[in-house]
């Protein structure tokens, strides 16, 4: 679907790092150097929950090359815990540990290799504590405690739920209800109740982490593979006392986030590096200590739902389970999203959600792709189709009975649905079922809502220069997804210059204005809403210095594509610069601070709505699932770069194949056993289907720039639950944990209970099972 | 994964070089290859060495040829020189098919068969394959040189029955006669196999009977494993053979140490078993 009236949005223009990157050129995090810079490496913790007795030094600081050792005992005179949602996190453990893995010490040296080699001279003495290592056990009576005091909040907790109160191993609690559950479930003609089981998994990204500190007189600068690089900041200062204009993150390039790169990580760890040794110091952590830094929140999800005669859902309820591991870092903020998103796009009149996050002593779980949806979308839509099974009704026709229509409410007290998703529907089943389905292959389709967008608040400044070039000052990430190109291209389209005319700054707080984050699929809908209000007042302060120059009313002139028009004379830009200030090479700022106010006051800023279909094919003696065909919507409203939509689309139902048949991070006791590429399965070209479709449905009903909305996490969450309805359509064989491995189906196939680990009930009260029980 | 920790590397001129430099730094000293396995224990931390002997410098220890109706394919030729060898795609294609599937086009183009072998790492192809090839491999020591059957090769899980200071100089294997038929076939889902399982028989005349039969599973067991059990079962006319399938897949199970671990448990491992001995049964068969 072309959009007539553009010249440059919803064209496939070539990438603004397209040739950087391509070519090697552009820089990342690790290819920066700084003049005197030091490199840290960590001391991980080999227990999962111990006290530390006593951290011996002597021994490391004679090691060659070695310049400091920083334990969680030198840390006086800065506040050592951050968090934007709770303020949990020690920057290195102090006085205990909370997982396996989790940094002891930090040893800075002159060369990388020497802080390697000298680690294994700092002597830690533990005293092991109990741990806990899944949720039924941190919520035992009398279960060991991870944490023993109370913390403050954070400044960017991003949602209004106060922090649990309650003592113990609970995280956070949400509650949510609407209607009369209970009733309707007990008038409901059909009901089905199920429990459901989606594992830890690692966002990977070619990139681990990496920052670099350089903590001084004038303040501290970090350089960081981060998303979030406000939110960072704010940790930082409220780590070092320092003012906001004293702290500065500068983001290069990010070799891809996935979530994962979302808020503060190492940052305020690498900086206590350059505040003890006054050199910039470098901490690039590996792979497997990625993987030891975040992962997903894995989550045991009890759902029940009940539908009338008609197949009309009466009623959803749903437990869910969120293992946060050791710190809160933002699973606060997943456990409102998830029991948000546990509700799909379905008008469903009684509903009543409880999902609780609960600390243990396993790697700390936060934002990944999806924010919660995935887990809780695994669980309804496998049940929708159970359902549909009960009822004797397609489950496309249930979805569709069910799915709200634009307009329509889908959760008291959230902005309507945004989406036209009976539409996508129709794209979806269109496409898969244009030819006859071969014999041992099943399908199956999926629908998803989440409330994205986080917070309105993204502000964007435009340079306009004298000689007509641009250039957009914004503090969005490029971390893969294309939101420079983007920026670039509404800037293009509205001062109706070349897109080479337009350069891109970024990120850089002390130059780029303030910005929320980059995640929630936010930066096309809410950067990109910023640099288009920029680009009109910098064209709305154009035109009154024309009209001084031209000494006629603001009136009186017509505005063109690329400048305005007088009696008959054409002025561009660079002509009104030129007359107005009479020097070559002035330049004027046009901005815009977007906040939640007027159209942007109701949350979410838009749905963001998924529907992917899929078949596949099924060894059935070895239970091995190959996925045959994909097809996904973009439900963007307007693509401002339609091939850039559809590869987010592409990249988020891979992820989906892999959450779906592949991954998951295993512990074995307290030991991540498979925390590293070589067992950690992540999906490879050749799991690719052989034939993909990737639909987009622009119906410019969203709220960013010219009717866009964001996209890049819809196509990811259905997918698991559309692969294990496949599977069951092609088998009967239903699986309620993922990932759907040979082994799992071949047991569901031949009638062995695939197991759920830690089943509701087994140990003692969980909470709220009396609600959803019988 | 870490950083590697300083080391030194040696490039010995020729095996006996290679050998004594061994002798000489002992136990801080390994020799390296292509480096896929060695280089990725390094860097965990699993192994350490001051001193790596680079044996893939030594001239000739590549080479791939036949002589006296025996294939020799030297102890640093690499997967993929394996995969792409004109004369083993002609006179022993069930080698280089599986050669073809080993891991990835890199580390196939950098690993050598010597290493896979001499790492003795449980999950490796050419190891079970080579079992019913009835290959052998030359080593070479501080006390002269010798050769071990593939049969007798594997100790455990990462050991073999070099001798310290030895080192493979090839493997060789017998050409099979035109009656027999071969296949192995594999199952995956991680970096490595789960399941490698390698079958040849040797047929009548007449296509109708298995004179012999050997049989060998690997991945599923800490080292690959053959089973005369099995073997014994597969051999007789080809009627009897489809109906002992089933049983000869136990005998290869039983045979083998089955056991749980991330891969799968070993309840699912006798099943695959039985589904591929079947499928291997029908390649080696096909178009015969
Ligand atoms: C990602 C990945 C996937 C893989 N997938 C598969 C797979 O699907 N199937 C499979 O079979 N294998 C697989 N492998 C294993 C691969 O085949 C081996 O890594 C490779 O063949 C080892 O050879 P190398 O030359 O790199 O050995 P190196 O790493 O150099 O050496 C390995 C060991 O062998 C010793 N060694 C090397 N040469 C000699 C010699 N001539 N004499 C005595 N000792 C020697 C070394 O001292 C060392 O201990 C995989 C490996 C990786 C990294």
């Amino acid at each position: 679907m072309k959009h007539g009236e553009f010249r440059v949005v919803n064209h496939s223009v070539p990438r603004e790092d397209g040739v950087a990157k391509v070519t090697g050129r552009a820089v990342f995090t690790s290819d920066i150097r700084l003049d005197g810079m030091a490199y840290a490496k960590l001391l991980r913790s080999p227990v999962a929950h111990a006290r530390i007795l006593s951290v011996d030094t002597r021994e490391v600081l004679r090691q060659p090359g070695v310049i400091a050792v920083l334990t969680g005992s030198d840390l006086h005179g800065i506040d050592p815990y951050y968090g934007h949602a709770v303020k949990d996190h020690p920057l290195l453990a102090i006085g205990k540990v909370r997982f396996l893995g989790e940094p002891v010490a930090a040893v800075v040296a002159e060369d990388e290799r020497s802080a390697y080699e000298a680690l294994e001279s700092v002597g830690v003495e533990y005293e092991e504590l109990p741990a806990v290592l899944d949720v039924d056990s941190a919520l035992a009576d009398g279960a060991p405690l991870l944490h023993e005091m109370t913390y403050r909040t954070g400044g960017f907790r991003g949602f209004d739920d106060p922090a649990s109160t309650q003592p113990g191993n609970i995280c956070q609690r949400i509650h949510l209800e609407w209607g009369d559950a209970g009733a309707a479930f007990t008038s409901a003609a059909h009901a089905i109740e199920g429990e459901f089981f989606f594992p830890m998994a690692y966002a990977y990204a070619m990139e681990p982490y990496v920052s670099i500190a350089d903590y001084n007189d004038a303040g501290l600068t970090v350089y960081s593979s981060a998303q979030h690089p406000f939110i960072v900041r704010n940790d930082l200062a409220k780590v070092f006392g320092l003012a906001l204009n004293r702290v500065r993150l500068i983001v290069p390039f990010v070799g891809g986030g996935y979530g994962s790169k979302s808020y503060t990580k190492i940052e305020p760890l690498t900086a206590a590096c350059s505040w003890k040794t006054r050199r910039p110091v470098k901490l690039q952590l590996s792979v497997e200590e990625a993987m030891l830094t975040t992962r997903n929140d894995d989550a045991r999800v009890r759902i029940r739902m009940a539908a009338d005669r008609e197949g009309r859902f009466v009623g959803l309820q749903a437990t869910i389970l969120l293992n946060t591991g050791a710190y809160a870092e933002n699973s606060p903020l997943v456990a409102r999203r998830a029991a948000n998103r546990v509700i799909g796009p379905y008008r469903i009149p009684n509903v009543k959600v409880d999902c609780y996050a609960v600390y243990t002593n396993t790697v700390p779980a936060s934002s990944f792709r999806g924010f919660g949806a995935t887990q809780v979308t695994f669980p309804r839509e496998s049940q929708i189709d159970e359902l549909a099974e009960r009822l004797g009704c397609d489950p496309v026709e249930l979805r569709r009975k069910n799915l709200a229509a634009r307009g329509e409410s889908i959760h008291s007290g959230l902005r309507p649905l945004d989406a036209d998703l009976s539409g996508d529907l129709s794209m979806v089943v269109e496409a898969l079922t244009d030819r006859p389905l071969p014999k041992g292959h099943g399908r199956a389709v999926g629908c998803s809502a989440s409330d994205a967008g986080s917070d309105p608040v993204s502000s964007a400044v435009v340079h306009v220069y004298g000689d007509g070039s641009i250039s957009v000052v914004m503090g969005s990430t490029e971390m893969g997804q294309g939101s420079h190109t983007v920026m670039q291209q509404i800037a293009a389209e509205e001062m109706g210059v070349a897109i080479e005319r337009v350069r891109v700054v970024s990120c850089d707080t002390a130059i780029t204005p303030f910005d929320r984050s980059t995640g929630a699929s936010r930066s096309t809908t809410t950067m990109g809403r910023a640099v288009l209000e920029a680009c009109q007042d910098a064209i709305a302060q154009l035109r009154n210095m024309a009209a001084d120059v031209l000494k006629t009313n603001p009136g009186n002139l017509v505005l063109e594509r690329d400048g305005i028009a007088f009696q008959k004379r054409h002025w561009r830009w660079q002509d009104v610069l030129g007359e107005f200030f009479g020097l070559p090479d002035c330049s004027i700022i046009g901005r815009a601070y977007l906040r939640k106010a007027g159209d942007l006051a109701l949350l979410p800023l838009f749905w963001e709505v998924g529907c992917t279909g899929v078949e596949v094919a099924v060894d059935t003696e070895t239970g091995k699932i190959h996925l045959e065909r994909l097809i996904t919507v973009g439900d963007v409203g307007l693509a401002i770069h339609p091939a850039m939509a559809e590869g987010q689309d592409l990249g988020a139902a891979t992820m989906g194949l892999g959450l779906g048949l592949y991954e998951e991070l295993v512990y074995e006791g307290q030991q991540l056993v498979n925390g590293n590429l070589l067992d950690y399965r992540v999906p490879r070209f050749s799991d690719l289907p052989p034939q993909v479709d990737l639909l987009l449905a622009e119906n410019r009903d969203g709220i960013g720039p010219y009717g866009a909305k964001g996209g890049g996490e819809g196509s990811l969450n259905p997918v698991p639950a559309s692969l294990a309805n496949a599977l069951y359509s092609a088998t009967r064989a239903r699986v309620r944990r993922l990932p759907l491995t040979p082994e799992r189906v071949w047991g569901a196939l031949t009638g062995r209970t695939p197991e759920l680990p830690n089943s509701f009930g087994s140990s003692g009260v969980r909470p709220q099972e009396k609600d959803i029980g019988r | 994964m870490m950083l590697l920790r300083r080391f030194e590397i040696h490039q010995p001129s020729n095996v006996a070089e290679a050998v004594q430099m061994g002798a000489h730094f002992g136990e801080q000293a390994s020799l390296y290859a292509g480096g896929t396995e060695l280089l990725l224990a390094m860097k965990h931390d699993v192994l350490r060495y001051k001193h790596l002997i680079d044996v893939k410098v030594i001239p000739g220890l590549e080479a791939i040829e036949l002589r006296d109706g025996m294939i020799r394919v030297g102890a640093t030729a690499t997967h993929r020189s394996i995969e792409r060898s004109a004369l083993l795609r002609s006179r022993l294609p069930v080698f280089t098919k599986m050669e073809s599937l080993v891991a990835n086009v890199r580390v196939r183009n950098t690993g050598t068969l010597g290493g896979n072998l001499c790492f003795a790492e449980p999950h490796s192809d050419p190891a079970t394959l080579l079992l019913v090839l009835g290959a052998s491999v030359a080593v070479e020591g501080p006390q002269g040189r010798r050769e071990i059957l593939m049969d007798d090769f594997f100790a455990g899980p990462y050991e073999t029955r070099l001798a310290p200071n030895e080192m493979m100089t090839a493997i060789q294997i017998p050409l099979p006669s035109g009656r027999w038929r071969s296949a192995y076939v594999k199952f995956q889902v991680h970096e490595r196999p789960m399941l490698g399982l390698a079958l040849a028989l040797e047929t009548t005349e007449d296509g109708e009977t298995f004179s012999r039969a050997r049989v060998a599973v690997g991945c599923v067991s800490p080292c690959p494993q053959r089973s005369a059990a099995a073997e014994s079962l597969l051999t007789g006319p080809r009627p009897e053979i489809e109906r002992n399938l089933p049983l000869a897949a136990e005998a290869l199970a039983d045979s083998a140490e089955l056991i749980d671990d991330q891969q799968g448990s070993a309840e699912y491992k006798r099943h695959l078993i039985r589904v591929f001995l079947r499928r291997a049964f029908v390649k080696a068969l096909e178009g015969s």
